[in-house]
Order: C-alpha cells, then sequence, then structure tokens
C-alpha cells in the first residue's frame, strides 16, 4: 500500500468507515510506515472533532453532572 | 446571505480550529490537555470543568446518533465515567484529547443504540427528519451567526461544499455508524462508488480543515 493510499484508508477508519477485511490491511500498513503513520492518524482525528463541533450544543439534564461526580466520589472513596 | 465583509469580520477575531471552544479560552483557563492530565491524576474537580467545557458537544453527538434525549442524557453521563476511568489510555501523542472523547462518545453512542434495538425507531426518526430537511448538515447561516463568529458555521461551511451524495455518505458511517458494504445496501449504490464517496469526501473536508487552520 503507498503512503498516498493509507492517507485515504486513514480518513475513513477515524470515521469508523473501514470495513472489517480493510482494517487488517490497513493494521499492516500502519505498523509498516510507524510514526509517520501515526502522526498522520493523529492528524486525521481533526475529521471526528470537526463532525461533533459541526453540531449545535445540546443541553444536558442539570441532574447528569451532579450524578457523574457522585460516581466518581464513590469510586475515589472504595 | 454570506458577505465579503462579514467574512472578513470573522477571520479577523482570529479563531482557530484546533482551539477549544471559547469557554476554555478565558485568560488562565486550564488547556484541554492539562485537565486530561489532571484526570489521569484522579482529579475531579479536572472532569468537572471538561464535563463543563464539552457536555453540549458531546450531548449533541450522541442525540445525532441515537435520536432520544433521555437515552442521550444516560448515556453521557456513562461517557464522561468512561473518560474518567479510561483516561490512562489517553496519550496526547495520538491527537488532543477532544478527537480522543468524540471517539469514544460515538463509539458508545452507536454500541447503545444496537444494544437498545433502538435501530429501527430511529431509522424512522431519520427518514422522517431527512425528508423535513433533506441535508441535516446543510444550514441556512444568519449574518447574526456569522458575526458572532461561530466555529460551527465555519466547519459547516466546510461540510458544505461537498456533494449531497458524499455528505450523506459520510453522514451514515459517522453518525449512523454503518460500514462502506452497508451504506452500498442502503443507498442502492455499487460499493466501490461508495469508496469513492467517502474517500473524496473526507480528503475534501480533511484538505478544508487544513486550509482554514492555515487561514486563521
Amino acid at each position: 500500500m503507498s503512503f498516498e493510499e493509507f492517507q485515504n484508508r486513514a480518513r475513513l477508519f477515524v470515521v469508523g468507515a473501514l470495513d472489517p477485511d480493510e482494517m487488517a490491511e490497513f493494521e499492516g500498513a500502519r505498523r509498516e510506515f510507524g510514526e509517520k503513520a501515526e502522526a498522520f492518524i493523529a492528524e486525521c482525528y481533526s475529521l471526528s472533532e470537526a463532525f461533533a463541533l459541526s453540531l449545535k450544543p445540546a443541553k444536558a439534564s442539570d441532574q447528569i453532572k451532579t450524578r457523574l461526580m457522585e460516581m466518581v466520589k464513590n469510586r475515589q472513596a472504595h | 446571505m454570506r458577505t465579503g465583509r462579514s467574512l472578513q469580520k470573522k477571520e479577523g477575531k482570529g479563531e482557530a480550529l484546533n482551539q477549544p471552544p471559547a469557554a476554555a479560552l478565558r485568560p488562565g483557563a486550564p488547556s484541554d490537555l492539562e485537565l486530561m492530565e489532571g484526570i489521569q491524576r484522579e482529579d475531579s474537580e479536572a472532569l468537572s470543568h471538561l464535563y463543563d467545557r464539552y457536555n453540549g458537544i458531546l450531548k449533541a453527538l450522541v442525540l445525532r446518533v441515537i435520536h432520544n434525549e433521555a437515552e442521550a442524557d444516560d448515556l453521557l453521563q456513562e461517557i464522561f465515567m468512561e473518560i474518567w476511568n479510561q483516561a490512562k489510555n489517553f496519550s496526547a501523542q495520538r491527537g488532543k484529547p477532544l478527537g480522543w472523547m468524540v471517539t469514544l462518545a460515538r463509539r458508545r453512542a452507536i454500541d447503545g443504540l444496537r444494544k437498545k434495538q433502538a435501530y429501527a425507531r430511529a431509522e424512522e426518526r431519520l427518514q422522517h427528519e431527512t425528508e423535513q430537511q433533506p441535508d441535516a448538515w446543510v444550514h441556512n447561516s444568519t449574518e447574526e451567526e456569522i458575526l458572532d463568529g461561530d466555529r460551527r458555521i465555519l466547519i459547516r461551511r466546510v461540510i458544505g461544499i461537498l456533494p449531497p451524495a458524499q455528505q450523506q455518505a459520510i453522514e451514515l458511517a459517522f453518525f449512523r455508524g454503518m460500514s462502506q458494504r452497508e451504506i452500498a445496501a442502503k443507498t442502492n449504490t455499487p460499493l466501490g462508488t461508495v469508496k469513492t464517496r467517502l474517500e473524496l469526501g473526507l480528503k475534501k473536508i480533511y484538505d478544508g480543515l487544513k486550509e482554514l487552520r492555515n487561514e486563521l
């Protein structure tokens, strides 16, 4: 796989669109390209960030944070 | 309608895509990375800050996947608990905290959707929404929104450049968790065409986001 092809696959990978049979090939190329591949994948996460940031923020119920922090407190206590 | 003048004003604000949301830009506010490091040290205050900063974005993402307000709230709580529990697996070398959180939230939302077997119901709701608003990403920005300097508008503009078929393929992959084969079956499109649409669409968005970062 060329690096250009790897880049195309990496973009599919971060949005979860790689088919299972492509995944093994992608992982092989990822190992082969090493640090260069990891750096590119890290950059590709800007895509998933952008998709999330393209949405209008939604208001969560006020109770969610209270419950979350209580759970964390309990976890820390044990 | 967008004008050159409003665009200039917007760009003059120096907003960058790779910056955290406005709330985090206050002087002295901890960066996302600092908050993640705090969570790694089991500092609950750091989680509290991170929640305040990103609950709206992550809730919107979950809601977009499962289309149910109460389930989205429950999942949001689980997601932040997972952020707390899994923070030690986060590595800044592999990307930014927001990308990691979005990936985690998206996966949980899609898992949740499948587990609760709400797929069919969500399908109906999505179908209904799609009929009412053919392209959920296409958004007619008001002048006020543009002047507000909303980063969302800039991102939507990048996405909006794509042909509808490419947007749809990406939408189905990212927000519905569909594989390329599933997208091909759902849209009655050859698999090769779906692959091409996704590859071209994602590359255009990736390049567009990069350009935007360079411009601002």
